[in-house]
């Protein structure tokens, strides 16, 4: 019995040290990529209602550049106004019987709006060196003092208007009481497909590890957007099955908490109703704007949302 | 041996690999996040209806009246807030131009209305408007329509309903009218005259002269013709009236008693109750060929028939379970399904014309409700209780019910409408007191 007991034991040990080795040897190679950790707010309920609400102590961010992800492959703005200003008369002088290019310098005047952003950049964000940046420098070091003299007066218009855009944004951001001012206050411009490519690119890193997950936002973050449209929304009220009209929405933000483009609805429906729910919901999106409470340093986790509006619940 | 310890490795492998993804939870985060608004508000569309724009001086009255009928409907409906026009900042004086979207934004309109009342060439009245979404800077919507000058208040009424309508998904019930009983004099004798009006109580018209009792009128979906109850000489007998000619006739030559009257959905048949010694049951009758057909066959009372709106089934009310309650069959009868099982006692069942519910009068402790129940016997809602609330009747929408209350005492009862979410309730102006209300279909 005990040798019995004895060659259990040997065949038991034996097996767990087979499958110990086992472990060692295949465990290892299934790899397990390292992650990102994901940011828990702990908070108590007295942060959560002041997220809600919005601080009014919280420090003023960063005026929002225009954002550059892409480079534009020509610098027009920057050659056109003035090497033309110049240029022009000795082609009068050359080629006299053509006399259209005339009128033309004059018509080209107006972008030079543009160069005024392109321009400004360098200005301000002078510590981060960037190559493209560099060669732009070079570029314009080519420039005549006349272009420069007229930098100069673009800079302090620029300065006294951002100074201005910061005093109407202070005034108008945390005044969530007053719906009706900050409506009159909407960005009604048309989407410009200017902001997303320019002479340089945005320097600012966006945040976040280079395995290409950026920020995250924490869901009491996102808490204080889904308030904020909560109070706007007006649900077509009781309208025959409501519970099966949800409308997704797709919302793509400046960062300035502006919307960039027009709201967009992704989902459909050929419930008749779904016409007018998603009507209520992009007017909830458009009334609320802009939403700048949302955190600037986390701008890339909230720039593009889907928000799924849903009475079901109601 | 080998390869099969192999692939077993393999498997294995895979397996705590799998067990590792789902024991760590790597979900590669979703490229757009998601959210979920699953609250919003249930008030009313703030909306501006700045005055119609007269097409000459003459045209000012008509275009004021349209646009204070187009107010008041929509303000009614509870749904829309009509904004006080004295806070207008943007005169509008060209009914063709773009409107200055930021001066509506500015007082919160989320709609706006334009409108026009001019003259035809014939001398007919042509009213033209225009709907815009302030927000999104579109326009939903732009009619003209052209009538009689007698016809400006359903001018105004149509366009409420083409508005209604863009702005609620659902059809607007405004173009339509209400008959019932008017009721003058004390209450021990009381002359009850058959009436008709317009939905917002405008242009009564009184269709008997009171000689005989009338009861329970109820309008046809589909032609310009009344059914009720009346006592003229013996029994109580169930007539056909019509509007435009006056002529009455008598539903079918039944021996007995026959009451509690409806059309069927395309108006071709007219439900009824017959009472016969001590109980009560239901019958319908073809108009066309007269033909009679038993539904129910019952010792109890069976009465209030009422269709659904696609006529395949019947909902009434029994007293075969002891106290009264609902009931739904097939249109052709047999098995009745109980569908209200709650405390006291229900009666006068009518099936809403989008077919979702189906509204009482509920009796319980000393108070009379209006409610509503869906078909299947879920869902059951008290709208409004009182003292004494009777007779409920569906906007052609289905989703305002009107009905009378009677406050008792020396006074009389009173026509109300309050709509599906409860809400929402609005009396109806009525010459002196008024009961038994029955809604027309859309005129339009």
């Amino acid at each position: 019995m005990g040798r019995r007991m004895r060659a259990g034991l040997t065949i038991s040990a034996v097996g767990h040290l087979a499958v110990l080795v086992w472990c060692l040897v295949t465990l290892p190679s299934t790899k397990i990529e390292s992650t990102e950790s994901v940011p828990v707010d702990m908070i108590s309920d007295a942060e959560l209602s002041q997220i809600m609400a919005g601080a009014k102590t919280a420090p003023k961010a960063d005026a929002p550049k225009p954002v550059v992800d892409k480079v534009a492959p020509e610098t027009n703005p920057v050659k056109d106004p003035t090497p033309k200003v110049s240029d022009k008369p000795e082609i009068q002088a050359s080629a006299e019987a053509a006399p259209p290019p005339e009128p033309k310098p004059p018509e080209l005047k107006p972008p030079e709006p543009k160069p005024e952003k392109a321009e400004a950049k360098p200005e301000k964000i002078e510590q981060p060196v960037d190559e493209i940046a560099e060669a732009l420098k070079r570029d314009e070091a080519k420039k005549k003092a006349e272009a420069k003299k007229l930098e100069d007066a673009k800079k302090k218009e620029e300065a006294k208007k951002r100074l201005e855009a910061k005093k109407r944004e202070q005034q108008q951001k945390f005044d969530t009481a007053q719906i009706d001012s900050r409506l009159a206050l909407l960005d009604k411009r048309a989407p410009q497909r200017q902001a997303a490519t320019g002479a340089e690119l945005n320097p600012t890193p966006s945040l976040g590890a280079p395995n290409a997950s950026a920020a995250t936002m924490s869901m009491s973050e996102f808490d204080a957007l889904i308030a904020h449209l909560h109070k706007c929304w007006d649900v077509p009220a009781g309208v025959k099955d409501a519970h099966d009209i949800a409308v997704l929405v797709r919302i793509q933000f400046k960062k300035d908490g502006s919307l960039m483009t027009d709201p967009m609805v992704v989902n459909q429906s050929p419930n008749p109703t779904f016409r007018v729910a998603a009507e209520s919901a992009l007017r909830a999106i458009r009334s609320c704007a802009p939403y700048s409470f949302m955190p600037i340093a986390k701008y890339e986790a909230w720039k593009e949302v889907e928000v799924n509006f849903d009475p079901r619940d109601m | 041996m080998t390869t099969n310890a192999i692939s077993r490795r393999k498997v294995l492998a895979a397996g705590a690999a799998a067990a590792a993804m789902v024991g760590l939870r790597v979900t590669p985060a979703r490229a757009v996040p998601r959210l979920d608004v699953t609250q919003g508000n249930v008030r009313p569309m703030p909306i501006a209806i700045p005055e119609f724009i007269p097409g000459t001086p003459g045209d000012a009255d008509a275009a004021r009246t349209t646009t204070q009928i187009i107010t008041n409907n929509l303000a009614r409906s509870g749904l829309f807030a009509p904004i006080d026009p004295a806070a207008y900042i943007e005169k509008i004086t060209n009914f063709d131009a773009v409107p200055r979207y930021p001066d509506w934004r500015a007082i919160n309109a989320q709609a706006l209305v334009v409108g026009r009342v001019g003259r035809q060439g014939d001398g007919r009245l042509k009213a033209e408007f225009r709907l815009w979404d302030v927000f999104a800077g579109n326009q939903l919507e732009g009619k003209q329509y052209s009538a009689t000058l007698d016809n400006v208040r359903r001018i105004g009424h149509i366009i409420s309903d083409a508005v209604y309508e863009r702005l609620t998904g659902e059809k607007g019930y405004f173009d339509s009218r209400i008959v019932f009983i008017d009721e003058t004099g004390p209450r021990e004798r009381r002359v009850k005259r058959l009436a008709l009006m317009d939905q917002d109580g405008a242009n009564t018209r009184y269709l008997t002269r009171g000689e005989d009792l009338v009861l329970t009128p109820r309008f046809s979906p589909a032609s310009q013709e009344i059914t009720y109850m009346s006592y003229g000489q013996g029994d109580p007998k169930v007539y056909l009236f019509n509007i435009e000619t006056a002529q009455r006739e008598v539903v079918g030559n039944f021996p007995g008693m026959t009451f509690a009257p409806r059309f069927s959905p395309d108006g071709g048949s007219v439900i009824m109750s017959l009472q016969r010694g001590g109980n009560s049951n239901i019958f319908v009758m073809n108009l066309g060929s007269k033909a009679i057909t038993r539904l129910t066959d019952s010792a109890a009372i069976d009465t209030s028939p009422s269709y659904s709106p696609d006529a395949t089934r019947i909902c009434f009310e029994s007293d075969r379970g002891g106290r009264p309650q609902i009931y739904v069959m097939a249109a052709g009868g047999g098995n009745p399904q109980r569908i209200s099982f709650g405390e006291g006692s229900y009666s006068t069942p009518v099936w809403s014309p989008r077919g979702d519910v189906i509204a009482f009068t509920k009796q319980a402790g000393g108070q009379f409700a209006i409610g509503v129940i869906n078909p299947d016997g879920s869902g059951e809602r008290i709208l409004t209780s009182g003292y004494h609330n009777e007779g409920p009747t569906f906007a052609p929408n289905g989703r305002v019910i009107m009905f009378f209350r009677d406050p008792g005492g020396t006074t009389g009862p009173a026509l109300y409408t309050i709509d599906l979410t409860g809400r929402n309730e609005q009396k109806v102006p009525t010459p002196s007191y008024a009961s038994d209300p029955a809604w027309s279909p859309l005129l339009a």
